[in-house]
């Protein structure tokens, strides 16, 4: 049967709730909790040469994530009320989880910091160790807070969590190897021959380590969309809206290609020794992940409810 | 008798689209320009001169298992003993967490005072003895307002006697406002998705 011609006469659309800070403060929170992981995987390994990265990485995550609050606090329409998210807890609130958690992951950030530069070895793995629940659940929350908050299909899939922390964890060793390299090539300069390679090549293998996380992100994302494309109406139309629909552009063209499929050739493929290569990939991957924040935050909410 | 349950039942057959709820709404709570807490939406089906309208009157259900008040973060959203959900004009933060998560598109940003407002079924009129404004302004009776408790309200008997309907059944929030003869499309997204990098919300600054 034809469908006849449908026009919708009036109708009242509301202003979109979440804007991009709330896309940027995802981006933030994630950098942080990569980081974080990083840094405490190498000061677990304890082996000398992960020094370097074990501190760059245990001071970027706090100060990332003082940033990323700032984000949400932009976003309140009251922000001068956000203490009321500490007094007027709501447990079934994912947003209550958050604030008690960004509280929390900081400040055991810094402390963490503080024991990683004054050598204290085993404080450091202890807090270390401790921490990483903390930092996946300070960026697995903000998978949450999309996830259930139903009225979007985009967003409302178990699958959510799962892809903000490994997105997370793909742009954090991202950012890791850019501030790495940033310091080889410049801050470097009092270490022997020999050490600076060794540098060099731990830089690499962080670029191949990120190209696998890469390639589970990329399995999750394409389980997510094949069951969004096999569920119902809406599911199918959030599916479409990223595949073919007005964000195209930026989940396949920036997300997909660019922030994932080029970075994975220039780490793992013929350029693979090249220092460049691995830090053009990581500026990439990191836009890429920022778009994916966009395309989910804003993306999910341009699909009309009535 | 049982607590009070309050539910509204609209009868989209007698609507005529004459806009009297969304005015009688917007002089009985105040609400700004740009935004509405009750509207029309209408959709035309088929081309000229063969074209229907189909009318949908649409408001904040106040729902049975609202999403809105599970994830409101400062319990702001709150539900009365009555289902009447209500926003805490002093303690909501404007995260918009709820409108995010709502199914329907029912809360806005006040734009004067920046905070979250919403239908309330206008819970001052009933503690008062009244009917909300826009079932008193209804000229043709489409919104009947009532106790679902009580047997003997006209909704209880309405619900009882009529084939309705509710919005989204399939989002579990249970609405509490039922429709008569709703049209499948008009109940339905029709619409494109919205083109955001045409709307001039992407980056608002607010101060
Ligand atoms: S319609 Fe939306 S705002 Fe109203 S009670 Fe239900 S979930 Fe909350
Ligand atoms: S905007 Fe206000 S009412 Fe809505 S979830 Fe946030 S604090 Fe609660």
């Amino acid at each position: 049967m034809e469908q006849p011609d449908i026009n919708v006469v009036y109708n009242v659309k509301h202003q979109l709730p979440l804007i991009i800070y709330i896309g940027q403060y995802f981006f933030f929170t994630g950098l942080s909790a990569g980081s974080f992981v990083i840094s405490v995987i190498a000061t677990l390994l304890g082996r000398k040469e992960f020094k370097p990265i074990g501190k760059i990485t245990a001071i970027l995550a706090p100060i990332l994530l003082i940033i990323a609050p700032l984000n949400l606090i932009a976003d309140l329409e009251q922000p001068l009320r956000f203490w009321h998210l500490f007094l007027y807890y709501n447990w079934t609130s994912p947003i209550t989880y958050g604030s008690f958690l960004l509280t929390a992951y900081p400040i055991m950030g810094i402390i963490y910091a503080i024991m990683v530069y004054t050598n204290r070895q085993t404080a450091a793995k202890i807090l270390g160790i401790l921490g990483i629940p903390l930092a996946i659940s300070v960026h697995g929350y903000t998978g949450f807070i999309l996830a259930l908050a139903k009225a979007r299909a985009l967003w409302n899939t178990a699958a959510m969590p799962t892809i903000f922390l490994v997105s997370a964890m793909v742009s954090g060793i991202g950012l890791v190897v850019i501030v790495a390299a940033i310091r080889w090539k410049w801050f470097d300069k009092k270490a022997t021959p020999e050490q600076r390679e060794q540098d060099k090549r731990l830089i690499l293998q962080l670029a191949q380590f990120m190209a696998y996380t890469i390639m589970l992100d990329l399995f999750l994302v394409v389980s997510d969309i094949l069951v969004l494309l096999t569920a119902h109406s809406d599911a199918l139309e959030a599916g479409m809206l990223i595949l073919t629909g007005n964000f195209a552009p930026l989940f396949v063209g920036v997300e997909i290609i660019l922030g994932a499929l080029i970075p994975m050739v220039l780490v793992l493929g013929p350029t693979r020794k090249s220092l460049t290569a691995a830090v053009v990939a990581s500026i990439l991957v990191n836009i890429g992940v920022y778009a994916m924040r966009f395309v989910m935050v804003i993306g999910g909410q341009t699909i009309p409810l009535s | 008798m049982a607590e009070k349950r309050y539910a509204m039942v609209i009868d989209v057959r007698r609507c005529i689209s004459c806009f009297a709820c969304s005015v009688a709404c917007k002089a009985e709570m105040k609400v700004p320009l740009e935004v509405f807490a009750t509207w029309l939406k209408i959709v035309e089906k088929g081309q000229d001169p063969n074209a229907q309208r189909f009318v949908l009157p649409r408001l904040c259900n106040n729902c049975g298992n609202p999403i809105c008040t599970r994830n409101c973060p400062t319990r702001a959203t709150w539900q009365r003993e009555d289902g009447i959900v209500l926003v805490d004009q002093h303690r909501c933060i404007g995260c918009k967490y709820c409108i995010a998560s709502c199914p329907y598109d029912v809360r806005y940003v006040n734009p004067l005072k920046n905070l979250v407002q919403k239908c309330y079924w206008c819970h001052h009129r009933l503690d008062a003895g009244l009917v909300p404004a826009c079932v008193e302004t209804c000229p043709t009776r489409a919104l009947t307002f009532g106790d679902v408790n009580d047997p003997k309200s006209e909704v209880s008997k309405l619900l009882a006697t009529s084939a309705t309907q509710v919005l989204k059944k399939e989002m579990q929030t249970e609405p509490f406002v039922y429709y008569i003869g709703a049209d499948e499309v008009a109940m339905s997204n029709v619409e494109e998705e919205i083109n955001y990098y045409t709307e001039s919300t992407l980056i608002k600054i607010r101060i």
